[in-house]
């Protein structure tokens, strides 16, 4: 296994115009700039104005979230595909109590404990008792997805329509959403922790080696129970901040989100299958690109199906790319 | 579990039966049987011909599906998330023949071979590209499913065609669909373990350095393993198209689940290497059970994925407890 | 590895704002009427895209501009569609919402925004109704069934399936909900346990293994009447039981006529609603859209019982229906009629 964009890379001797040619984060970098450009010239300059990059930003905000939380799974080698039904379980349950009457503070801190604790159960099938990662949350996805639904009953939605929620949610700082400046500010805090601190480098060793992680000391069980955690309450405020944005939680909300996000945090870097690699920033950037191409589509009123034809190509040049330049290999 | 006696065979010995390696066979058929006998002690009517039709009927498609999904999980190539988009494509091509008129037999080998030419595409990425599959297939089913809604948006078999007829007959008191499903698990599971190509199959996913060591092409493997698992979906297709009525594009993705939970539950590794066949017919016909069990306990159909999943969870914990137990 | 991210961040940093101020300029204003349409985007129905089809030659024969967004079955991107209508400054817009759980976020963006809004079928405060009525039209169902029912049955049906799909929400509770009432209203001595339903999720194949569930739990019953929210979740429960070989004596009466035209309509499909949905176009533009063009905007009436634009249920036994052009050819005439002309005028057998 080729490992040189593992952890070992943080001590790599410095090169930086190389670095800045061929490092993952570099190239999609490069293709969001691309993206921008084509939009630019394809819906003009309307394409980057604060009203265009607030839409598409409060659009992003809950994958920004849920990708940036659900990095660190990936990046311990723990790949979880319950986030999406966790994101709908977690809308449904805080939509829930909201209409309960329960004031948003308390209805918010169940939802996020009730999340936590699927979270923990995913860690103790996974990290407890072994269970191949896959196969333990694409379990979990379908019961969070039952779960949801039964709270959602029998009328499809809940509307949990909340003035200050929906107010808060839609709050503008300097031309654009404070959610998703938030988001943006999020996403570098976790870079910064992934990159530069020593809890990160551990993630980063747990995911590319275990057992050499293992050996030089470093607990994988709390690494990789901690990183299911996180993963399960970053799914559950993505859940809440939707119920904020729309006014109600819905059987189809959160549904099919997880692909969507592994789709575009794998074009910015990452891997489900590999711990070890990728970084919140490339992440970030992926899931940008994946919603300017969207917007692009919307403006020019193309066929929104053809977003996934262009996702589905991104996705096997970024595998293919990362493959290239010394990645993991399959053969 | 990793000691199954089909699995036996694979390590050039004859099989060997004996109570080791029986626990997951055992461990699914209890729970099966406790399902039946409690749905029955509940309602006495759940024991019936009826139950069993609507039971098999749902075991049909699901089932040939498993096949090709568990030819790619015991060759290594962990998953195959396109199996929607393969379904679809080769229902509709099912159908627009059987709206020209073609004879059943054509039909299933036109929907075989559009599912086969899809998997060669996708082994055709993975083995040139070097490419995980499980990525790989994501991105085809993207691709594939946005491309299908591009084309069409409902279609059906004729009515009174032998496809559509096909789907709504009886052989010896159990449907015509699913006797091809029970006969395919039966025979590629018989074969896997026993042929040259099914002994390199799970060479490779068992180990492929060792398998390369030995002179086995990956390659030429991989491309036999998910062109396959595709003819296995257009097989599944032709049943799907036949029994299903109006279908669009996205009607095969709540299948995709069932298949591979049928897949894990059966004892069939996503590492590679190890899991016989013959179990999909207890975790198929299991997973089968039990929205029709719910039903009978008057419980909504919501629950019923509830229940599978945590099914799902607990079995892979005992799974890799087991695996964990085994390799110190 | 942070050096090299934070390099490939900046370069982004740098690149977008710099576009920004270049993009500063908006792009001038013209002053063509220009209508948005988000259609539903739910792979369940080819009336959908049909929607958005006639809406766009509509808006063309008036020489006005057309922008087609597709909400995509998904609440959040029904939200940003309103934002995006918003931005590109659309004069007035449409949509259908499957996803109707996010119509009140919807409305809000909108009415920010001063846009008059046009919803299809499912009600929203704030946005002109136009549509069928729902529930009328459910009962209208419900009641052509249970004379059938009073004739064969002498109002003595085993069973009375409802095939339900709850991602409808409320439609689905006046539609399915309605066709009980208007079958009730017929037949009113249908005992309690005789009532039941399963999930079809409005789609024949997907509902199909829970209505054979159902059928397996009742297995006595032959006289079976299915209602349901569409033809595709009453058909569901026909080919269940074709295949468990109970269809003989069932009878399903659906909603919004998509099995019912053309050469396939099953025989045990005896009727059922035409709403003529590729059509909705032709009120919205005729009693709205016309007149806010004109600078005559009319009021907003947003409750179904009381619509900006009535939109007549079409009743139809299946021989009936046979009369009916199947979806495509609709739209063709429905085009090539004079302005104005609905769907229900040109195709209605009993109208």
């Amino acid at each position: 296994m080729t490992d040189a964009a593992g952890p070992a890379a943080g001590t790599a001797p410095h090169r930086p115009i190389r670095d800045l040619l061929t490092g993952s984060v570099a190239s999609i970098a490069l293709a969001l700039i691309i993206v921008v450009g084509i939009g630019l010239l394809w819906v003009g300059p309307r394409f980057l104005s604060f009203s265009n990059i607030s839409i598409m930003g409060s659009f992003l905000v809950v994958p920004l979230i849920v990708g940036a939380f659900a990095g660190f799974a990936l990046l311990a080698g723990v790949v979880d595909l319950s986030i999406g039904s966790m994101v709908g379980f977690s809308s449904a349950l805080f939509a829930l109590l909201l209409t309960l009457g329960w004031d948003p503070w308390s209805a918010g801190a169940v939802t996020l404990a009730a999340c936590l604790g699927f979270g923990a159960i995913n860690a103790i099938a996974i990290v407890g008792f072994g269970a191949d990662p896959i196969a333990a949350t694409l379990g979990m996805l379908t019961a969070l997805r039952g779960m949801a639904w039964v709270l959602v009953g029998a009328q499809g939605s809940l509307f949990a329509f909340h003035p200050g929620l929906f107010a808060a949610a839609n709050q503008m700082v300097f031309g654009l959403p404070l959610l998703f400046l938030i988001a943006i500010g999020l996403t570098l805090v976790a870079a910064l922790i992934v990159s530069k601190t020593r809890i990160g480098r551990h993630v980063q060793a747990v995911g590319g080696d275990s057992k050499a992680a293992a050996r030089a000391g470093i607990s994988v069980v709390r690494v990789r129970t901690a990183a299911l955690l996180l993963s399960a309450l970053g799914a559950g405020i993505g859940g809440i901040i939707f119920v904020g944005q729309l006014g109600s939680a819905a059987r189809a909300t959160g549904f099919g989100l997880e692909f969507q996000v592994y789709a575009a945090l794998m074009i910015g870097g990452y891997s489900i299958l590999r711990g070890g690699v990728g970084n919140p920033l490339g992440g970030a950037l992926g899931l940008m690109a994946v919603a300017g191409i969207s917007n692009m589509l919307s403006l020019g009123a193309i066929s929104p199906y053809y977003v996934n034809i262009i996702v589905g190509l991104l996705l096997l040049a970024a595998v293919l790319l990362d493959r290239l330049r010394g990645g993991d290999s399959y053969e | 579990m990793s000691l199954d006696p089909a699995m036996a065979g694979t390590a050039a010995s004859p099989p060997r039966l004996s109570l080791h390696g029986w626990g997951t066979p055992i461990t699914l058929l209890a729970a099966w049987l406790l399902l039946i006998a409690a749905t029955g002690i509940y309602r006495p009517d759940f024991l019936s011909h009826q139950t069993l039709l609507a039971i098999t009927f749902t075991m049909a498609i699901v089932g040939v599906m498993a096949i090709g999904q568990a030819l790619v999980a015991i060759s290594g190539g962990f998953l195959d998330l396109s199996q929607p988009s393969a379904l679809i494509l080769s229902s509709l091509v099912a159908v627009r023949l059987a709206e020209a008129g073609l004879p059943l037999p054509l039909i299933v080998v036109a929907a075989v071979l559009t599912g086969m030419a899809w998997g060669c595409c996708n082994a055709a990425i993975i083995v040139f590209g070097k490419l995980n599959p499980v990525i790989v297939t994501l991105a085809t089913n993207f691709i594939g499913l946005a491309a299908l809604f591009l084309v069409f948006q409902l279609a059906q078999a004729p009515l009174g065609s032998g496809l559509h007829g096909l789907g709504r007959t009886a052989h010896l008191g159990l449907p015509a669909i699913w006797w091809p499903m029970v006969i395919l698990i039966l025979l590629v599971g018989f074969m896997l373990p026993r042929t040259r190509y099914g002994r390199r199959a799970i060479a490779v996913g068992g180990n492929k350095f060792a398998a390369k060591a030995r002179g086995i092409s990956l390659r030429a493997t991989r491309f036999a393993a998910f062109t396959a698992a595709g003819g296995f979906v257009g097989f599944a297709a032709v049943l799907f198209a036949a029994s299903s009525g109006p279908f669009n594009p996205a009607s095969g993705n709540n299948l995709q689940l069932n298949v591979i939970a049928a897949v894990i539950l059966a004892g069939i590794s996503l590492a590679g290497g190890r899991g016989s066949l013959w179990m999909l017919l207890l975790s198929v016909g299991f997973l089968s059970t039990i929205p029709t069990a719910l039903v009978f306990f008057g419980l909504s159909s919501d629950m019923q994925s509830i229940f599978q999943g945590f099914i799902l969870l607990v079995a892979v914990a005992i799974d890799g407890y087991r695996a964990r137990r085994n390799t110190p | 590895m942070m050096r090299k991210t934070l390099r490939a961040a900046a370069m982004t940093a740098v690149a977008i704002p710099a576009i920004v101020m270049a993009a500063g300029a908006a792009n001038a204003q013209d002053d063509t009427f220009k209508v948005g349409m988000a259609v539903g985007g739910n792979p369940c129905c080819d009336w959908m895209k049909a929607q958005g089809d006639v809406a766009r030659a509509l808006a063309e024969q008036r020489g006005w501009e057309y922008l087609e967004l597709s909400n995509n079955n998904d609440p959040a991107v029904a939200v940003q569609n309103a934002q995006i209508f918003a931005q590109e400054g659309v004069d007035v817009v449409i949509q259908f919402n499957g996803q109707p759980s996010s119509n009140p976020a919807v409305a809000q963006i909108l009415g920010a925004a001063n846009i008059p809004a046009i919803t299809y079928d499912i009600a929203q405060e704030g946005m002109y109704f136009v549509g069928i009525d729902n529930l009328a039209a459910g009962i209208a169902g419900g009641e052509a069934l249970g004379q059938i029912v009073k004739e064969r049955w002498n109002c003595e049906p085993d069973l009375v399936i409802s095939a339900e799909g709850a991602v409808a929400g409320i439609v689905n509770e006046w539609r399915t909900g309605g066709m009980r009432t208007g079958l009730k209203n017929v037949c009113p001595d249908i005992p309690e346990e005789k009532w039941v339903s399963f999930e079809s999720q409005g789609d024949a194949a997907v509902g199909l293994p829970a209505a054979r569930d159902l059928l397996a739990s009742h297995p006595d019953a032959e006289k079976m009447a299915v209602v349901g929210l569409n033809d595709g979740g009453v058909l569901a429960a026909i080919q269940a039981a074709e295949q468990l070989g109970r269809a003989e004596e069932m009878i399903g009466w659906g909603q919004d006529g998509a099995f019912i035209t053309g050469d396939n309509v099953n025989p045990h499909l005896v009727g059922s609603v035409f709403y003529f949905l590729e059509g909705y176009a032709v009120y919205a533009f005729r009693d709205i859209i016309d007149p806010i063009a004109a600078g005559n905007p009319p009021p907003v009436k947003w409750e179904a019982g009381d619509p900006a634009s009535r939109v007549e249920p079409c009743p139809v036994t299946a021989e009936q229906a046979a009369e009916v052009p199947d979806m495509d050819e609709r739209v063709e005439q429905l085009l090539a009629a004079p302005e104005g002309t609905t769907a229900f005028e040109l195709f209605c057998p009993t109208a």
